[in-house]
């Protein structure tokens, strides 16, 4: 892999419908049947809560799955298919929502070039993104509450710089 | 039939668990590749010893490539069969859990009858298990 290719921001690695296509394939396996991600966006919530899998490679960063705390605990109860009265506690929260994480950051590992490593799944504040074109993000919602998925570069991400292609 | 499933996620086992046990499976759980060897260890003392064994790939403590090698290595578990079933789906990630001595190999997302397939075509679907 060349130094341009490995240093290239995600905008030139994936594009949104990419990742809805991922994110289509994960709703109704994994949240439940008929479950959909649509991607509208939705008016964001006061709070938020963030679930996470770092990619490390060629390309180094995070898959964030972001939504208002109770929309969380929905859909936490969707993935391990509870019925009402629904009782989730935060270590439920962090497992499926963590999972969520997981199987999409894995899926887009998957069209990243060249061979990276996927993390484990942390929950809280989303981390800090890098630069503004090392961003892709879906913003829709899951049963009309708000919900994105962002792939974005970490922080301190090196980039090469848009003169640097190689001959 | 027996399986014991292996992920790190709570979610993911009871979901695994559930469909097998739709299935007619009788199924133990461990968060990882550490704790499944303990559940082999302490299940062949009692004669429980699992038919199948479905592995996530990225746990704490022991991952599932690991668990993979360490249960060839052993000779007592030679007839259980093990499937990944896991977000890895490289191909290099998957000639490297079958050159380990994984037998299957299942992405997730996956769905129930993807995983019946699979199951079908190790021999391990049981009789009577539902369409």
């Amino acid at each position: 892999m060349t130094t341009a290719e490995s240093t290239q921001p995600i905008t030139a690695l994936l594009d949104a419908e990419t990742v809805l296509g991922i994110a289509d394939q994960v709703w109704p396996s994994l949240v439940g049947d008929g479950e959909v991600f649509v991607p509208v966006p939705a008016p964001p919530p006061a709070e938020t809560v963030s679930a996470w899998v770092d990619i490390t490679g060629p390309w180094t960063g995070s898959v964030v799955l972001t939504c208002a705390p109770a929309t969380a605990e929905a859909l936490t109860a969707s993935v391990l298919m509870t019925r009402p009265p629904v009782v989730v506690d935060d270590e439920d929260v962090e497992d499926a929502l963590g999972e969520l994480a997981n199987v999409l950051g894995g899926n887009i590992k998957s069209v990243l070039p060249g061979e990276s490593r996927l993390g484990l799944p942390k929950i809280g504040s989303a981390p800090s993104q890098g630069r503004l074109d090392d961003v892709c993000r879906v913003a829709g919602q899951w049963r009309g509450q708000f919900l994105t998925i962002t792939v974005q570069g970490a922080a301190d991400a090196p980039h090469a710089e848009r003169n640097e292609v190689p001959l | 039939m027996r399986a014991l499933v292996i992920d790190d996620s709570r979610a993911m086992r009871r979901i695994v668990g559930t469909i097998l046990t739709d299935f007619g499976y009788e199924v133990r759980q461990a968060g990882h590749g550490r704790e499944a060897l303990d559940v082999l260890e302490s299940g062949s003392a009692e004669g429980w010893v699992p038919d199948l064994c479905c592995i996530d790939w990225n746990m704490p403590v022991m991952d599932g490539l690991q668990f993979v090698f360490a249960v060839r290595a052993n000779p007592a578990y030679r007839q259980v069969t093990l499937m990944m079933v896991t977000t890895e789906s490289e191909t290099g990630q998957i000639v490297k859990a079958l050159a380990a001595g994984a037998h299957e190999y299942l992405i997730k997302p996956f769905t129930p009858d993807a995983l019946r397939d699979k199951l079908a075509l190790l021999g391990l679907l049981p009789e009577g298990a539902p369409a």
